[in-house]
């Protein structure tokens, strides 16, 4: 039988899966990343403090995320430590991007494969039978479409907000923010998000019903076996800003907790012929990063319309969960904790004192840590005379490889009999990939 | 309804993203190709083709020309597609050598050994310069609506005050924390190229503070001239504006992060192609 390739859509960046099969067995499932532009070095000689424009280029999907990492490993070579009214914007500029991610992953990448079309753009039906879910009936896709990028734009918006340029932000530097947010900008955006909440939870309901709708059609959520979960944020009303970096057992004990200094120590890294991202290991073991480890270790989400859906998900799948779907109910977690928490922030007041303290840069080496979307991200620079003349970025997609193929192993043998490949094979690929919400740009990068 | 589609070639998916925050084109335009967001896995006839990213994969060679017979307009979006943007870092001769040694480790697909723009490879009908260009751009060259305006530069869209009390002595670089409201950054000692920069995305950066990079590229004023011109009309500004010595700034103009973006229009690359056409520059 021969070597069986899917390309694949409706994630971030140029991505492919390769399976290959003898007999009815499965060989090998690769997960490829066919992109590579080279950042790690092509960065070596920009003057260090350049580093918080140039980074997010990594990947407009999550450039907040390398945006703020940047200044973080910044001022942790200069000794800096910016005042408390910065970290409360820089922790808006981090929800702004949950809010976006989530939204986006959520409604626009995943959604269609429970309606069972190509896409939220098109009305077009693929081959896959539709779910006959009630919301789905309900409202046209268009209709789904609009209101989803209603939402996301709140989060883009936040982002505007937050860290000024939209896709690229600014505002943040080493010593702080470039400047606060003003009371009539700070209640305009609440406004906004307060409209995008009531919307983000109907086609939250919508989106859970329709889940439950294709585990029943597709007869499983993702029947892999458990395995670590790690991310940076402490266990209730979670900060993306992030600290320590948290791994949980397969059977829910806590394990170990390190700082991004440490990282090495715990985290090992490979690279493989046959993709241009890298996997990455917790002492030899399998790990997933990103919404679904975020939940299993949260004990509490701290704002209400979230911690109720916090608590329906953990009676209903248990703590930890381990099915590959529930990373994408566990997004829509994050997106209504992220709009409550964000209204919460923009209640107080961001203008009232100092944004930023000053510095003197200095040589170093330094780690910055943030809880992107995906999971854990550490940037790592080693500076002399101002310049970068090493810089390495940990990429949460990275952690989650070896889960991804894992996974895929799992599909590809449900699906292959020595007879033959059930055509559903093509849409559990996607499904499954998509659970983990990879991002080939940051992966390769 | 008319059609497009979206080409993504190296490039980091903010050109895309940016598209979907300009959402009002879902009920009039018919997107039938991007991968971003939707299963398909050819480009049809269509009647626009936005293409992101630079050339840097033999795939994308492949399917940037596939694509461009079947368009019947091209525009090339964000400073990727027209000058290989940010991977132009990589084309410092050590870093290449780097990264070549790299590269050939791996497989699949090839890398070329230098990032080309769009333009390198098809004919392009339109320009949308910006990392990314703003969803209000977007929309405007997916409708050239008859109403849209804007600033020739970002200085003329930015309202920041240029004051001649300020006099700055030295460039204070890039990441120095508060800046002073209302007051034009140059004046705050920022290097800042607003002043030649084209408009239309509306100063978004220069407004909460940070100095404008030049995403945009040149205004019309200088786009189909050497960038050498550009680079002079900066010097001018803070000739008259600061007393910050000629040679400092010359230094910082020609750093990476400005090089991202300053000259992508004139000489780029060294290539000798002669510069964009300013009526197909948006
Ligand atoms: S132009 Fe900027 S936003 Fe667009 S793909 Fe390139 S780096 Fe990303
Ligand atoms: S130079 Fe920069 S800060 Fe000053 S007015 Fe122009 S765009 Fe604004």
């Amino acid at each position: 039988m021969p070597t069986l390739i899917f390309p694949l859509s409706r994630i971030e960046g140029h991505a492919q899966v390769v399976i290959e099969v003898q007999g009815g067995e499965v060989i090998s499932a690769h997960f490829q990343a066919i992109e590579f532009r080279g950042f790690e070095y092509f960065v070596q000689g920009a003057p260090a403090e350049q580093m918080p424009v140039i980074v997010p280029r990594i990947c407009g999907v999550c450039s907040t995320a390398h945006h703020v990492a940047a200044v973080k490993t910044l001022e942790d070579v200069y000794g800096v430590t910016p005042p408390p009214l910065a970290l409360k914007i820089r922790e808006l500029l981090l929800l702004g991007q949950i809010i976006q991610n989530q939204a986006t992953s959520l409604f626009i990448f995943t959604m269609p494969d429970r309606l069972g079309v190509a896409s939220l753009f098109q009305a077009t039906s693929s081959t896959s039978p539709s779910t006959g879910s009630g919301c789905a009936s309900e409202q046209a896709n268009a209709e789904i479409a609009m209101r989803a990028l209603q939402v996301r734009k709140a989060g883009t918006d936040l982002i505007t907000t937050a860290g000024g340029q939209f896709i690229h932000p600014i505002k943040a530097v080493v010593g702080g923010v470039t400047s606060g947010i003003g009371p009539e900008e700070a209640t305009a955006m609440r406004t906004e998000l307060s409209e995008a909440l009531p919307i983000a939870c109907e086609l939250f309901d919508c989106y859970w019903e329709m889940s439950l709708a294709m585990g029943e059609r597709i007869g499983t959520w993702g029947d892999d076996a458990p395995a670590c979960y790690i991310t940076a944020i402490a266990d209730r009303r979670p900060n993306y800003y992030g600290d320590v970096i948290h791994v949980m057992c397969p059977d829910g004990v806590a394990r170990a907790s390190f700082s991004a200094h440490d990282f090495r120590v715990h985290l090992t890294y490979q690279e493989t012929d046959y993709s241009y991202a890298g996997q990455t290991s917790y002492e030899g073991e399998v790990m997933r990063a990103n919404s679904l480890a975020r939940v299993n270790m949260a004990r509490r989400m701290g704002t209400p319309r979230a911690d109720e859906y916090l608590t329906r998900f953990h009676e209903a799948f248990g703590q930890p969960a381990h099915a590959i779907m529930l990373f994408d109910l566990a997004r829509g977690i994050e997106l209504v904790y992220a709009l409550e928490r964000a209204m919460e922030i923009l209640a107080e007041p961001l203008d009232h004192e100092d944004t930023a303290v000053p510095h003197t840069p200095r040589d170093g080496e330094g780690y910055g840590l943030v809880e992107a979307p995906r999971g854990p991200l550490i940037h790592h620079y080693r500076i002399e005379n101002g310049l970068i003349v090493q810089a390495e970025f940990i990429i949460p997609t990275v952690h989650n490889a070896l889960a991804i193929e894992r996974a895929l192993r799992v599909a590809a043998e449900r699906y292959i009999t020595a007879e033959r490949v059930d055509m559903e094979l093509e849409h559990a690929v996607g499904r499954v990939v998509r659970a983990f919400d990879p991002c080939i740009a940051c992966a390769t990068h | 309804m008319r059609q497009f589609a979206v080409l993504q070639l190296s490039g980091c998916a903010g050109c895309e993203v940016s598209l979907l925050n300009a959402e009002a084109w879902v009920d009039r335009y018919k997107l039938v190709y991007m991968p971003l967001v939707i299963s398909a896995y050819d480009v049809p006839e269509v009647d626009v083709l936005l293409v992101s990213g630079g050339v840097r994969t033999d795939e994308d060679l492949y399917n940037l020309r596939r694509a461009a017979r079947r368009a019947r307009q091209l525009v090339a979006v964000g400073t990727c597609a027209i000058s290989g943007g940010v991977a132009n870092l990589g084309d410092r001769d050590e870093v290449r050598e780097l990264f070549l040694a790299e590269a050939e480790r791996r497989h699949l697909p090839r890398l070329l050994p230098r990032i080309r723009p769009v333009d390198a490879v098809v004919t392009v009908d339109r320009y949308l310069p910006g990392c990314p260009p703003t969803p209000e751009l977007f929309m405007a060259v997916l409708f050239t609506p008859t109403d849209f305006k804007v600033g020739k530069t970002v200085c003329r869209e930015c309202g920041r005050k240029k004051r001649r009390d300020m006099r700055p002595t030295h460039l204070i670089g890039f990441e120095q924390g508060e800046v002073l409201p209302d007051v034009c950054l140059i004046n705050q000692g920022y290097l800042c190229v607003g002043s030649s920069t084209r408009g239309g995305c509306r100063a978004l950066c220069t407004r909460p503070g940070h100095p404008c990079v030049g995403c945009r590229g040149p205004s019309d004023t200088f786009i189909d001239k050497l960038s050498s011109e550009w680079f002079t009309s900066i010097q001018r500004v803070f000739a008259a504006m600061t007393d910050i010595p000629a040679e400092e700034i010359e230094t910082a103009l020609r750093s990476p992060q400005l090089a991202l973006f300053l000259f992508q229009f004139s000489d780029y690359a060294g290539t000798g192609r002669p510069p964009r056409p300013k009526e197909k520059v948006l």
